[in-house]
């Protein structure tokens, strides 16, 4: 059975230019996709920033109208039965907003649980759970303004569980956790993903997509341009290698240079710290190397890698542009 | 149905309690409460001090409904557009309950604040200059406030439906302010506005909390007229009320189509 079904679901928006001569211009977010969700599934929805994927999420969670096509939550259609479906899903978006920051935590959650119609004796033991759950005991009773970026994404959880939902949205939950604190998130939408909850789950993070989703949809410029499970996805990949090189400063010309080179499928540039990582997608392998030699002549070169294609490299593929 | 009404309270109850607690941390809001409404009690009754002992509760009065106004307009409006930057408003159309309700809440919460604050500077004010506040008909004063507290909150939620609807409303606020209280009969009588102007100040609920509150302080309105003016009070704010809820439904679609419910889109 299918928990989320989108067909054909497109999304425009209408924005002005300009001052004395106003001009409006049609940007369209979110351009005819389609898709189906089981119940109980995780999914993912990855892309790059402005692909679409707060937007689908939004339709999905009632807040906008679809400009056309057709979505259900649990066979409820997004426009006609919003009220109904309301009570049945959770969501996040990624983000410090979305929270009363002059109020304490517990206050927050308490608000929430009666605007959810959470029976109060159910909410006296539930909101103390939830807060044990997110790991914010001790600290519920400080106001959310005090809270660090990780405590109020948690809070953010706390609040989309409250009303035990079947179907929750996490628009990019780990987005400014710190490791830890990103691990942990990941570790709770895997206890909800044991608990049977049906997940849409977006994300920047290749590996956090890999490691919890078990199908995931790759959304660029608004279109579906991939969907399959993440072995499926980096199996599109599995006829290239990666060739990752270090180099400090690329020149205006050079990337233009490799990308027209024959055994080059595609190239991206990773910038850490100072440095810059040149990503060399190619079926020839290793000895691709030797053929480089060349282009990379007179720069400044550090460590040269080759490695196996991963879930970012298909993702690369997909939304072919620079990380 | 019992349910219904029940979760309905508990809604209003909470969204009161949360708006309050906000109010009372907000430096701006507190200001708004508590030292403005003194300094224009102070300012109003200073103005007009040689104007007869009699004529005090009719300033009191009439300046106390500015500021109650002013408050639902100001505070009511900025707390829906607080909540629209703050990411909140979309949090509690995506709740199963009805915004309408919780709307209802905050503007209560907000005109019981006002209201006793302004109850308390006018007193505080008059007796430190010895202005006696004698009331011609207390029991029907006491019923025209509270009547008072229903006309606005049943505006007030007409009112919030606009800053929901159009992001940049907060810019209309101070267009707002003036033509109610003229319209209103707030601080004179609408028997000095142009004929024409009468059916409007007809049908604004806050008009008939006006008459009744100066027509019961000061005893010019006989008791009939008292009740007449407590009974279309009551039909105006029962009809605001109950077209808000298609208001809402109309407000929240639209709101949903042109993406205006937060402001990152």
């Amino acid at each position: 059975m299918n928990a989320i079904e989108i067909s054909n679901l497109k999304r425009q928006f209408k924005t002005t230019i300009g001052v004395i001569k106003r001009q409006t211009k049609e940007v369209i977010a979110v351009d005819g996709i389609t898709f189906d969700i089981h119940a109980g599934e995780l999914f993912g929805l990855l892309g790059p920033n402005g692909a679409g994927k707060t937007t689908t999420i939004k339709m999905l969670t009632t807040l906008l109208i679809p400009s056309s096509g057709t979505a259900t939550i649990m066979g409820l259609d997004v426009v006609k039965d919003a009220e109904k479906i309301r009570p049945r899903i959770g969501f996040i978006f990624g983000g410090e907003r979305g929270l009363y920051w002059r109020l304490s935590g517990f206050d927050n959650l308490r608000y929430f649980a009666t605007l959810y119609y959470v029976d109060t004796n159910i909410a006296k033991k539930k909101i103390p759970e939830l807060i044990e759950l997110v790991g914010l005991k001790g600290r519920e009773k400080e106001k959310v303004e005090g809270y660090s970026r990780g405590m109020r994404q948690r809070l953010h959880i706390a609040r989309a569980l409250l009303h035990d939902p079947e179907v929750l949205f996490l628009d990019e939950p780990t987005m400014g956790l710190d490791p830890v604190g990103a691990r942990e998130m990941r570790m709770t939408i895997r206890d909800l993903q044991s608990a049977k909850k049906t997940i849409l789950l977006t994300t920047h993070y290749m590996f956090e997509a890999d490691a919890l989703c078990e199908r995931i949809a790759v959304i660029n410029k608004g279109k579906i341009v991939a969907l399959n499970t993440p072995a499926k996805l980096k199996h599109t990949v599995q006829d290239l290698s990666i060739i990752e090189i270090e180099i400090f400063g690329i020149p205006p010309d050079f990337l233009e240079k490799v990308r027209n080179l024959e055994f080059v499928d595609s190239v991206a540039v990773e910038t850490r710290d100072q440095r810059q990582i040149l990503l060399i997608h190619t079926p020839k392998g290793p000895s691709a190397i030797s053929d480089l030699v060349e282009v990379l002549n007179g720069l400044r070169l550090g460590k040269i890698v080759t490695r196996e294609p991963t879930l970012e490299d298909a993702y690369v593929r997909l939304v072919g542009g620079k990380l | 149905m019992v349910k219904e009404i029940k979760d309905t309270l508990r809604i209003i109850g909470m969204s009161f309690e949360i708006e309050l607690r906000q109010n009372l941390t907000d430096g701006f809001v507190l200001f708004g409460i508590v030292i403005q409404p003194l300094i224009v009690a102070f300012m109003a009754l200073w103005m007009l001090k040689d104007k007869g002992p009699d004529y005090a509760i009719f300033v009191v009065v009439g300046s106390a409904m500015t500021g109650l106004w002013t408050t639902l307009l100001f505070n009511g409006g900025n707390s829906i557009t607080g909540e629209r930057w703050s990411g909140t408003l979309e949090s509690l159309v995506g709740a199963p309950s009805s915004l309408r309700i919780v709307v209802f809440g905050k503007v209560l919460a907000n005109i019981t604040q006002s209201l006793l604050s302004m109850i308390g500077c006018y007193t505080l004010i008059s007796l430190a200059m010895g202005y006696p506040l004698t009331l011609s008909r207390p029991i029907f004063f006491l019923i025209s406030i509270l009547l008072t507290v229903f006309a606005f909150v049943g505006f007030g939620v007409i009112i919030a439906s606009l800053f929901i609807l159009i992001p940049d409303f907060q810019r209309l606020q101070n267009t707002l302010e003036f033509p109610i209280y003229i319209l209103c009969g707030f601080l004179f009588p609408i028997a000095l506005l142009p004929g024409w102007t009468t059916p409007f100040s007809y049908i604004l609920s806050p008009y008939w909390a006006a008459r009744s509150l100066h027509g019961s302080a000061r005893g010019t309105l006989e008791i009939n007229q008292i009740f007449i003016s407590w009974t279309l009070l009551i039909i105006f704010s029962v009809v605001y009320i109950i077209g808000s809820s298609a208001l809402y439904r109309l407000v929240l679609k639209r709101a949903r189509v042109d993406a205006t419910l937060n402001t990152t889109g």
